[in-house]
């Protein structure tokens, strides 16, 4: 019989590893809003293309250098993210440049490499779904709750690199040009800002949050080419509740559905819960139409 | 005010009388189901375009287009079989989902609404795999047009379409569409002049819901089977894809890019992966390549044979010169 407290406890552990992954996800999504005013759907197909190499390369590189799965793990997501800051470099340099602050043509652009990347990884990689052996066995229980070790230290890398890209866009030189070309990209030049060049990092950075957090899925999910669709659906709902563009409101929102999807889902199932988000969104915008933490849209 | 080119409007008529005599007097087969489903996603391009004249994206149709051909299945196999009464229906439907979700949602706009249209849509698909009476995941099948309309259903078919079409100019050039271009430059100033924006973009949303709820109602016939997964977030996808695929800046772009893109889908149909490698290339393609779509690329081409029909028989350059808008 599980306890009331021991349940409480649970929910909460559930709702706090899968809402670290959430809000990575969605931090890219709003950063490159932000930054280039552009709408990306492919977004989930560089956090497909971290996850589906991660379940690549582990076994491979345990086979042919008899790693254990920790430092496989390692090694592949960091290839796995080299792998999908270049594609987004190529993606920037040949598409997205050409469409900054175009919101329709830029997200039609961004629907034809959503379809074209999907057929490539299908044709890479199969529609198979693969599965990353785990990478810390064990579990931990509190307070009659339990949590894989391993889901444990994805929901510990993702809290490092969201407080670490939340103290790099608030005190360094580099994340208050991201802010300011995000909040008036004619002003930040005239500041002496290299909008280009700071549009390009901005594009990069929302790139490699999502690659990691395509890899810190991948121990965790069964990973096929299409499994960043969902999570594009669960990030745009993200930056609606949080506000587009809201840093804060992303990492609010990520948690709010997290939450969602771990008490509804307990409770009745996950599709019940994809549909309690839409509705927490529908009345978010009766009450506030631009976010719980985003600034009205003139 | 209207300035009617006549010469087009003979055109348009003879090019419709055409089509609908052919499909009338031609066997259903694969090429008349390639012109329905062509003018299917032609009303679902325009619906697009429209709403795009008050500089929104309605990434929301899918749903609309879904929820038409379930009122639509549910009629057939429950017995309705009058056909035009069970597109309208759904067609109402559509208008008054879309009228509900319009009045909750066209308070923002931009890409909340645009997001917001793309949720909805994917919740409404995942309902649909939650409802038993809809036949869940496996949705439900059956829905044919009364035997003795069977010949006719293609033709039927594209007259409607062809009629949401031409709904869709007239309305854009009456000063109800002026009214809409004037929301998409600025909506502050429209609404000092009395107008309410929200009232106008409800209005144009409702109409552009009706119309794809009948496109919604005659997919349904045309397939007869239909299912959640039909009516995902790709539907408003393809749709924004026709029309900029095939030139935004004229409703005829619309139904180029559909007839366009329907024929490259069925091409690449049955290669697997590569479907989507190809459809994706060619939005990839086109958008890099050709920014005002196919409708410019075929002025591009008029206006160099022009000129080059030109330089043959020795008129002045500047009687050829037709740069593009």
């Amino acid at each position: 019989m599980v306890t009331a407290m021991a349940l409480i406890v649970q929910l909460a552990l559930n709702t706090l590893q899968a809402g670290s992954v959430y809000v990575l996800f969605a931090l890219g999504l709003t950063l490159i809003f932000g930054v280039m005013g552009v709408v990306n759907f492919a977004h989930g197909q560089f956090f497909t293309l971290g996850a589906l190499l991660t379940s690549v390369l582990v076994p491979a590189l345990r086979e042919a250098f008899g790693m254990g799965v920790a430092l496989a793990f390692t090694f592949a997501s960091a290839i796995s993210i080299v792998a999908v800051l270049a594609l987004a470099a190529v993606v920037y340099q040949f598409g997205f440049r050409h469409y900054l602050r175009d919101t329709v043509g830029s997200f039609i652009l961004s629907v034809g490499l959503l379809l074209f990347l999907e057929g490539v990884f299908l044709w890479v990689f199969g529609g198979v779904p693969r599965v990353v052996p785990n990478i810390a066995p064990g579990e931990l229980r509190v307070f009659g709750a339990a949590i894989e070790l391993q889901r444990l230290v994805v929901f510990g890398i993702a809290v490092i690199i969201t407080v670490l890209l939340y103290l790099m866009l608030a005190f360094t030189r580099f994340g208050r040009a991201i802010r300011a070309t995000a909040e008036d990209a004619g002003a930040a030049t005239l500041q002496g800002i290299r909008d280009k060049r700071t549009l390009l990092y901005g594009f990069m950075v929302g790139s490699f949050l999502s690659a990691a957090s395509g890899c810190l899925t991948a121990p965790i999910a069964v990973i096929t080419p299409a499994v960043g669709n969902d999570y594009l659906i669960k990030g745009f709902i993200t930056i609606i509740i949080g506000g587009l563009g809201s840093v804060p409101g992303a990492i609010f929102g990520g948690l709010t559905i997290a939450l969602i999807e771990s008490v509804v889902g307990y409770y009745v199932d996950g599709t019940m819960a994809t549909i309690g988000m839409f509705c927490v969104v529908a009345l978010l915008l009766l009450i506030r139409p631009q976010g719980m933490l985003g600034h009205v849209q003139h | 005010m209207f300035n009617i080119n006549h010469s087009v409007v003979l055109w348009n008529v003879a090019l419709f009388a055409a089509a609908i005599v052919w499909l009338g007097v031609s066997e259903p087969s694969y090429l008349t189901q390639l012109v329905v489903w062509s003018a299917i996603n032609a009303v679902l391009a325009a619906g697009m375009r429209f709403v795009l004249l008050i500089g929104e994206t309605n990434m929301a149709s899918g749903a609309i287009y879904g929820f038409a051909a379930y009122v639509t299945a549910i009629a057939v196999t429950n017995g309705f079989d009058v056909v035009p009464l069970v597109v309208v229906t759904a067609a109402i439907a559509a208008g008054v989902l879309g009228l509900l979700f319009g009045w909750v949602t066209l308070r923002v706009k931009g890409p909340y609404f645009m997001l917001i249209g793309f949720a909805f849509t994917e919740v409404v698909r995942l309902a649909y795999t939650r409802i038993d009476y809809v036949g869940g995941n496996s949705g439900m099948v059956g829905i044919y047009a009364p035997m003795s309309l069977d010949r006719w259903m293609p033709a039927l078919c594209v007259g409607i379409c062809y009629l949401l079409v031409s709904g869709f100019f007239v309305a854009e050039k009456s000063s109800f569409g002026l009214l809409m271009r004037a929301i998409r430059n600025n909506d502050k100033v429209v609404e000092t002049l009395g107008v309410s924006a929200l009232r106008v973009k409800l209005v144009c949303f409702c109409m552009a819901a009706l119309a794809v709820g009948a496109a919604g109602a005659i997919h349904a016939y045309s397939y007869h089977v239909i299912s959640p997964g039909d009516f995902s977030f790709l539907i408003p996808v393809y749709a924004l894809a026709y029309a900029k695929v095939g030139g935004e800046r004229h409703i005829v772009g619309s139904v180029i890019g559909a007839i366009f893109l329907t024929v490259v889908a069925q091409v690449v149909q049955g290669a697997g992966a590569l479907q989507y490698v190809l459809f994706g290339g060619v939005i990839i393609l086109t958008m890099l390549g050709v920014r005002g779509g196919l409708l410019d690329m075929l002025g591009w081409v008029a206006c160099r044979r022009r000129r080059a029909g030109a330089q043959r028989i020795g008129l002045p350059k500047d009687r050829t010169s037709g740069e593009l808008g």
